[in-house]
């Protein structure tokens, strides 16, 4: 991250129009495109796993489902900063906007649902369920720029309108930033192993009637 | 064919039990009627708004009240433990599944044929034959993404949380068709392209529930 902070602030062209600000683009498409990533493992995950029953699938979309929040919050956080001073306002009901917003909403529920079902095979199913139906708003989100006439511009990195050397830059950032992300992922799940254990070896407290415990004392 | 056999017994039990009772389409009734009564304040309606307000409020009246509704439907399994029973039986999840939907579907759709008279009354709009089918056909597409994620929540904790959570991200592609249909119907132009995307939808998620129910359902 630290190579791609270099090619945004020193390598890549300011903009002539929008000024510094614009070096936002870089880590705010970059790590919408982390999210897209991590969503498609849940999405992946979730048909493996009820499919095959296999729990590692459960767990890497766990992971999955925890960094792609994470990558959509920093988009979202990111385009605000952004569209404040070029659009004159943080948010505007753009497609665009309103679909990540509710993809964002649509993962927060994915991990609800982790937090209160029943731990395992039930909160496995039903997480699955709901990211393989969440899924369904990133092609949404993908394509609201093009089906919509939306403020948000459209996608100017595959449509060869960049400059080269942002075009470098973007690709070293995105790059590091998809690393980045399965880095995390790669954490977490490790984490979730780990959690997993600790579950499994806590053993239920033996129930004791009250007189005995008392006695015991 | 048994699959279709099974679906109409079970809503038929669902709307029997419904019948018996009169618990939920009466309160459902005043719900809606409510909601307009808190729109009138939350807008200041007069002559002149009110029909450009009136499809918003027709859209969040119809998803709250969905949203009850739907959190009712395996109420009463869950508080008789019935729907381990059927389970049981060789019936398919799938058709227990739809079974239940098309009932939550037509319980909704009684409550709609509440919902929409009392906003042309007190409203003021027209009810053309575009608004009803668009409200009818985003019914259907509600109803399942609904049941489905009900019959999630009845065995999750904190389910009167999580059942908005989920559903009403899923259910914005609907308000977002349904309420263009609606609000060009009620502003005297043709809907043709809405209501067909409507029915897209519909078939979209109909596919895709009766897919996911088995996995919902069965234990």
């Amino acid at each position: 991250m630290l190579v791609a902070a270099g090619f945004i602030f020193l390598y890549a062209p300011t903009d002539a129009l929008q000024g510094p600000v614009q070096r936002i683009f870089y880590l705010h498409v970059s790590s919408a495109i982390a999210a897209y990533g991590c969503f498609a493992v849940v999405l992946l995950g979730g048909v493996v796993y009820l499919w095959k029953e296999n729990i590692a699938a459960d767990r890497l979309a766990r992971a999955a489902a925890l960094v792609g929040v994470v990558f959509t919050t920093v988009t979202l956080v990111m385009g605000m900063i952004w569209a404040k001073p070029i659009w004159g306002t943080f948010w505007t009901w753009d497609a665009r906007l309103t679909s990540t917003l509710v993809l964002w909403i649509i993962y927060a529920g994915y991990l609800m649902v982790r937090r209160l079902a029943e731990p395992g095979r039930q909160a496995a199913r039903f997480a699955a369920v709901v990211g393989i139906f969440g899924f369904i708003d990133v092609p949404v989100v993908h394509f609201s720029v093009t089906w919509w006439r939306t403020q948000h511009p459209g996608p100017v990195v595959i449509n060869d309108t960049l400059p080269a050397e942002m075009l470098v830059a973007f690709l070293i950032t995105m790059a590091c930033t998809l690393f980045l992300a399965g880095v995390m992922i790669a954490i977490r799940y490790r984490i979730e192993v780990l959690m997993d254990q600790a579950a499994e070896k806590t053993v239920p407290a033996p129930i004791v009637a009250p007189s005995e415990a008392r006695g015991a004392r | 064919m048994r699959t279709i056999s099974i679906a109409l017994a079970v809503a038929r039990k669902d709307l029997t039990s419904e019948w018996r009772t009169r618990e939920l389409v009466p309160a459902l009734a005043q719900f809606v009627v409510l909601a307009l009564v808190i729109a009138n304040f939350g807008f200041q309606i007069d002559s002149h708004n009110a029909v450009a307000i009136a499809p918003g409020v027709l859209w969040m009246a119809l998803v709250f009240a969905g949203l009850v509704a739907f959190g009712r439907a395996f109420a009463a399994e869950r508080e008789q433990a019935s729907l381990e029973a059927m389970l049981l039986t060789a019936a398919p999840p799938a058709a227990i599944f739809a079974g239940k939907a098309l009932a939550a579907a037509l319980l909704l759709a009684i409550c709609e044929a509440v919902l929409l008279p009392a906003l042309a009354l007190f409203f003021g709009v027209r009810l053309s034959f575009d608004v009803v089918s668009a409200v009818l056909l985003a019914t259907v597409g509600m109803a399942v993404l609904g049941c489905l994620f009900a019959a999630m929540v009845a065995r999750v904790r904190a389910r009167e949380l999580l059942l908005p959570v989920l559903t009403l991200p899923l259910w914005i592609p609907f308000v977002v068709v349904g309420g263009q249909a609606v609000q060009a119907a009620m502003g005297g132009s043709v809907t043709g392209q809405a209501t067909g995307l409507l029915l897209d939808l519909d078939i979209l998620f109909v596919v895709l529930t009766s897919l996911a129910a088995r996995f919902v359902l069965d234990d």
